[in-house]
């Protein structure tokens, strides 16, 4: 996926509202970006609606991208954005029904996930922050730079390989805690 | 010596985020008509905002034309009052076809710059 073809297209879109330019970026990087928001917010469906949200957003804000770095890392960086604000939301939305005494009702409507489909990852990635979750999925799934991720998340590159460092030691620690457990 | 320790803990960080890698690693998403809904959705709001602020206009027309009226069939009553001196002297003072064109192309400059400001 070359950056110069996106930075074509991203021209095409900002400067035409060519709709069919955007889809063409949409195409090419919903993989990564619904990858990305599954593994931040655990459920399939709801990462399915934030992509389309972030996506939406994106449309919204492509003349803000100004083809410095990757367009992936833009777009996981408003993809990163529209989680944060949709859990900001629905804490708020929880906290609204707590006070009604609705929280049962709440926890019925939680979203079905296949057994099969909740792997190991997802338990290794229940012992990382928010944070820790969304530095270590851009690095290691998605294949950002540290500088990418400095400038996807707002955080100096430093601060992201402490973050990392961090992550990493958590998983290697759970893991230990599993090979006791069964050993 | 040194140097094989530091290949060795190299080799290590690099197997270490080589299973991490492959840890974190996940099958393409399918678009399956994920990319064509994003892009109706998107083509949709564009034709609502573009046409947003004719239909703003023709409502306000609407809402506007019933008052107008009324009020123009009261100054036409009005002027049967009004001295043939006063006539003249206002009919003077009618704005003069350059004062049209100036108020035009400013309606024009402020309806442009509203478009910008919105988009």
């Amino acid at each position: 996926m070359s950056s110069s073809a996106d930075n074509e297209l991203v021209a095409r879109a900002v400067s035409g509202q060519d709709t069919a330019a955007f889809g063409e970026l949409v195409r090419r990087h919903q993989s990564h970006v619904r990858n990305f928001l599954r593994k931040l917010a655990g459920d399939y469906a709801l990462a399915d609606d934030l992509a389309q949200d972030c996506f939406m957003h994106a449309w919204d804000k492509l003349q803000t991208y100004s083809g410095r770095g990757s367009f992936i890392g833009w777009l996981l960086k408003v993809a990163y954005t529209t989680f944060l604000q949709s859990k900001r939301k629905s804490k708020r939305y929880a906290e609204i029904l707590e006070s009604a005494g609705q929280v049962a009702d709440q926890e019925g409507r939680s979203s079905v996930q296949p057994v099969d489909e909740i792997a190991d990852l997802d338990k290794y990635l229940a012992v990382l922050t928010t944070e820790e979750r969304a530095i270590m999925v851009m690095s290691y799934a998605c294949g950002l730079s540290h500088r990418e991720i400095g400038d996807a998340t707002d955080m100096p590159v430093g601060t992201v390989k402490s973050v990392i460092f961090r992550g990493k030691e958590k998983i290697r620690n759970s893991f230990e805690i599993k090979d006791h457990q069964h050993g | 010596m040194k140097s094989k320790i530091i290949n060795m803990a190299e080799k290590s960080k690099d197997a270490e985020d080589r299973l991490l890698e492959l840890l974190f690693d996940s099958e393409p998403v399918a678009d399956d008509g994920f990319s064509v809904r994003v892009v109706r959705k998107i083509s949709r709001r564009l034709w609502l905002r573009r046409l947003t602020l004719p239909i703003a206009a023709v409502i306000g027309g609407a809402i506007a034309f019933k008052p107008l009226a009324g009020l123009v069939a009261a100054l036409s009553n009005l002027s049967s009052l009004i001295p043939e001196a006063a006539i003249n002297s206002a009919a003077s003072s009618v704005p003069q076809l350059q004062t049209i064109v100036l108020g035009a192309v400013l309606l024009a400059v402020g309806l442009v710059g509203m478009r910008m400001i919105e988009e």
